[in-house]
């Protein structure tokens, strides 16, 4: 009964956040200085076209009736048809959606393997001179900017060595049935890995220095003192007692990760050449692209909301003392 | 004894009045407008090169920097608020007649909303151009082109700069370079290109690059610049530009003037759709009554001429509301030619709802050119197949063109061999040709464009209103410094708006007659009577400043 209350207030919590983004991106686009039709400029076009265009657009119309007509629109699942496309915005958003959705689970599942392992090393080695060099090291690659770091493996192992290609999501002229035909190919997954291999890298140090930092503090606590007395291998002591303690807030850690990684797609998807959101977004702002931006922006908010939601969820299944609360 | 001194006061008074000029106000603080240096790099630089001599002639400048989209609302939509601005024309096939830039951009009855933003006024031109859009005889108009030219530099509406040059590279181990045409003014980035360039090696697929996205594939709608490169390839048009700039039959056998506003056109006999339906007279006719349905309002202007249209076997002839010069090229060379059978109904069922024709995305492209659509993928790639049955029939097997927003890539690209043609360089040009120079499979073309880049006077606010004034803004700066130190030597100097690319019309006098310098500027500024007190320019006597704060 008191769990029911608890989702069904988190539910509400949900939809008010959401409609709070959805407020948010409609005034913040159009309070931008600059006119959709920048796009459109051209000398062909007469100012009675200009003025047809802006009431087919219902820029013509009142900002709160604007307003109204757009949230209107989006309960009803209707995002709008882009400026600059002429295309529906749900249509657009959806076929870039899982492109960006591959990049970022695959670049953080990566860097979230990696750093809760590496993570749980070095706090077992605490004091040796893996340590010293190992965590300089995470703090530099976490300081690199993405463009700069997808720029050099791009001259290094695209350029130079010729091992992977530079852009896109498949070779030129390469067809698929279907995407999941392209997203079990090989040739995705290779064309995937530099792109990938940069996200993952930036994204490694946070994990790496949670865990690591949780690690030696679970490491003083009785029940790891008490594995050890028992007589325990430092493998099972590390492993299967402290390591799973420590990773509770790490799991936490991820899901606002997918939220931040956004910013990193945007540079990534742009030096790689990849189709997805990010790119998307920024095209639809510089174009005053209003609904396509506003289709894209939503979009990552639901994905970070529901991401959030699902690491209470988890958090609770994880760690029984979070639901008693 | 009074009287003498009176006398001698008032002489005095006289006097002084004669000395002390009558009331003349510095000029206020010019505005300079360019976009910023991460968006256009040439610009900043020619804007503060530019700022930097105006200030020798004791002008307050000051350069403003924003975004285009800002640049649109506060320079276009605002007409009478800005002083000086950086601008661009783009060189497009179309631009090859000169009557879109003459006309256009300087006639007074397109001041107020159309393309004469800067809001010149000169009925004299506006004669000259008036008559050249009328006249069809090549050699007489060319005279009155010529003439519409000496005008302007004579009055300066612009300060005119460069035509930059466009570069664009091929690799010549994939494509023979003996096959790659050179269109003047476009540059090696064409129709003619991919239709005529044959491989020497195994790889038959041309692939270039791009670093917009598509944004329609689509007859009826002129969506953008890389778009038009898929458009041009998938439908046929009656003309198309020749590789010298001008228009040439392409789905037209041939065509007749029967008098100055009746043309008759024969249409190339055996075309077909890609779909295996015959194209057909009615198309063709059907094709401009769709253009001007109001549907497609993007190419309403190219056909707003015509008043009527009939079949006559494989001829199509066109009744002109008066004589039109640049009918071959501005229609004729610009509609799709677009099957009825698919369009009728869509422009049927658009005439019933909001939206128009350029919303309509097909899914499968149908047009009859030298390449069949064969698939788009999303903000990544755009394939073509060659049409086998094409009187022009591509001698490469598909056209892929990839869309990678990262330039610094693309170049690597063409390097490693993911893509055969760079057909999109908005870095510097030096880059590419230095890449092409280090190695043997790479050729770079550097092309003189069409288009040119200006600093606009707004002529609605004084001083700008005055020619003496802009023409010694004008002179002030030293076009080749421009050339060198903002485009790197990859532009020409300019001070016509009809590029030396397009040498039939081009008026060579007026960049040949050109002198600069800031004591040439100081001269023409103290012959109109403005002088310099304490270091500022001030308007000539009388002359107050109404737009200072």
């Amino acid at each position: 009964m008191k769990s029911m209350t608890a989702i069904g207030a988190r539910v509400l919590q949900t939809a008010f956040v959401l409609w709070a983004v959805v407020t948010i991106l409609f005034f913040m686009f159009r309070l931008m200085p600059g006119s959709p039709l920048a796009a459109y400029i051209d000398p062909n076009f007469t100012p009675e076209q200009q003025a047809a265009l802006m009431a087919r657009f219902g820029l013509d119309q009142p900002l709160w009736r604007q307003y109204l007509i757009y949230i209107g629109n989006v309960l009803q699942g209707d995002l709008g048809e882009s400026f600059f496309y002429r295309q529906p915005v749900a249509e657009r958003v959806l076929a870039l959606l899982p492109n960006t959705l591959i990049l970022t689970f695959t670049s953080l599942i990566l860097a979230y393997v990696f750093g809760v392992l590496a993570g749980a090393y070095l706090a077992w080695r605490r004091g040796a001179m893996v340590e010293q060099v190992g965590v300089p090291m995470v703090l530099t690659t976490r300081a690199m900017p993405e463009f700069w770091l997808g720029m050099l493996l791009l001259a290094v192992f695209s350029f130079g060595l010729g091992w992977f290609p530079a852009g896109g999501t498949r070779p030129p002229g390469a067809e698929y049935d279907t995407l999941w035909a392209l997203y079990t190919s090989a040739d995705f997954w290779w064309h995937m890995t530099l792109p990938v291999l940069t996200l993952a890298i930036y994204s490694q140090g946070l994990p790496l220095l949670l865990m690591r930092s949780n690690m030696l503090d679970v490491m003083r606590e009785d029940f790891v003192t008490m594995a050890r007395i028992k007589g325990l291998s430092p493998f099972s002591v590390v492993i299967r007692h402290a390591a799973r303690n420590a990773l509770l807030p790490v799991m936490t850690s991820f899901a606002i990760a997918v939220g931040y990684q956004i910013q990193g797609n945007v540079v990534v998807e742009t030096v790689f050449s990849w189709p997805g959101l990010g790119r998307e977004l920024v095209r639809a702002v510089s174009t005053s692209d209003y609904p396509l931006a506003q289709g894209a922006f939503l979009m990552i908010a639901v994905v970070v909301i529901l991401m959030n939601l699902l690491a209470d969820l988890l958090y609770a299944g994880l760690d029984p003392r979070v639901t008693r609360e | 004894m009074r009287l003498p001194s009176i006398r001698a006061a008032v002489a005095g008074i006289a006097f002084a009045t004669m000395l002390t000029p009558l009331h003349a106000d510095p000029i206020r603080t010019i505005n300079l407008v360019t976009r910023p240096q991460a968006a256009q790099p040439a610009e900043f630089q020619f804007t503060q090169l530019i700022a930097q001599e105006w200030r020798k002639l004791g002008l307050d400048v000051n350069v403003e920097v924003m975004p285009w989209e800002q640049m649109i609302q506060e320079i276009w939509f605002s007409r009478d608020e800005w002083d000086t601005t950086a601008w661009q024309m783009v060189g497009r096939p179309e631009r090859s007649d000169p009557d879109e830039i003459v006309f256009n951009l300087f006639h007074s009855s397109t001041a107020e909303k159309g393309f004469n933003f800067i809001g010149y006024n000169n009925p004299e031109y506006d004669a000259i151009v008036e008559e050249q859009r009328v006249t069809l005889d090549p050699d007489t108009r060319r005279e009155l082109v010529r003439k519409a030219q000496a005008v302007l530099a004579e009055d300066q509406p612009n300060m005119m700069l460069a035509h930059p040059q466009s570069t664009y590279a091929v690799n010549t181990s994939v494509w023979d370079e003996n096959t790659v045409v050179d269109q003047s003014g476009i540059g090696i980035r064409n129709s003619w290109s991919y239709i005529q360039m044959e491989p020497v090696g195994a790889v038959h697929d041309i692939v270039l690059n791009s670093s917009d996205n598509v944004t329609a594939i689509n007859p009826l709608y002129i969506s953008g610049g890389t778009d038009s490169w898929i458009t041009e390839l998938v439908w046929d048009r009656l003309m198309r530009i020749g590789p010298d700039g001008l228009p040439q039959p392409w789905a037209a056998a041939d065509y007749e003037w029967i008098d100055n506003t009746t043309i008759t056109v024969r249409l190339r006999e055996g075309m077909t759709w890609h779909d295996g339906k015959p194209v057909t007279p009615e198309d063709v006719k059907f094709s401009f009554e769709a253009a001007g349905s109001g549907e497609a309002p993007m190419y309403g202007p190219f056909v707003t001429g015509i008043s009527e249209i009939t079949t006559d076997g494989m001829d199509i002839t066109f009744k002109l509301n008066q004589p039109s010069a640049p009918f071959l090229t501005a229609s004729l060379s610009k509609i799709n030619i677009i099957p009825q059978h698919i369009w009728d109904p869509v422009i049927a069922e658009q005439l019933t709802l909001e939206t128009n024709a350029e919303s309509h995305q097909e899914e499968v492209p149908i047009g009859s050119g030298p390449y069949k659509f064969a698939s788009w993928t999303l903000n990544e790639e755009v394939v073509l197949e060659a049409n086998a049955d094409h009187w022009a029939a591509p001698k490469a097997d598909r056209w892929i063109l990839r869309i990678v927003p990262n330039v610094e890539a693309a170049l690597g690209m063409l390097r490693s061999g993911e893509i055969n043609f760079l057909s999109d360089f908005p870095g510097d040009p030096t880059v590419v040709q230095s890449a092409a120079a280090g190695d043997p499979n790479l050729t770079a073309v550097s092309t003189v464009d069409i288009g040119f880049r200006y600093v606009a006077f707004n002529h609605r606010r004084p001083p700008f209103d005055d020619p003496a004034f802009r023409r010694a803004l004008s002179s002030a700066v030293d076009r080749r410094l421009i050339v060198g130190a903002a485009f790197r030597g990859f532009a020409v100097p300019s001070n016509s708006v009809v590029s030396p690319a397009l040498g039939f019309w081009h008026n060579e006098e007026t960049v040949a007659g050109m002198t600069a310098g800031v004591e040439l500027a100081q001269s023409i500024l103290e012959e109109a009577g403005y002088r310099v007190v304490d270091g500022a320019l001030h308007y000539p006597e009388g002359v107050s400043e109404t737009l200072g704060e």
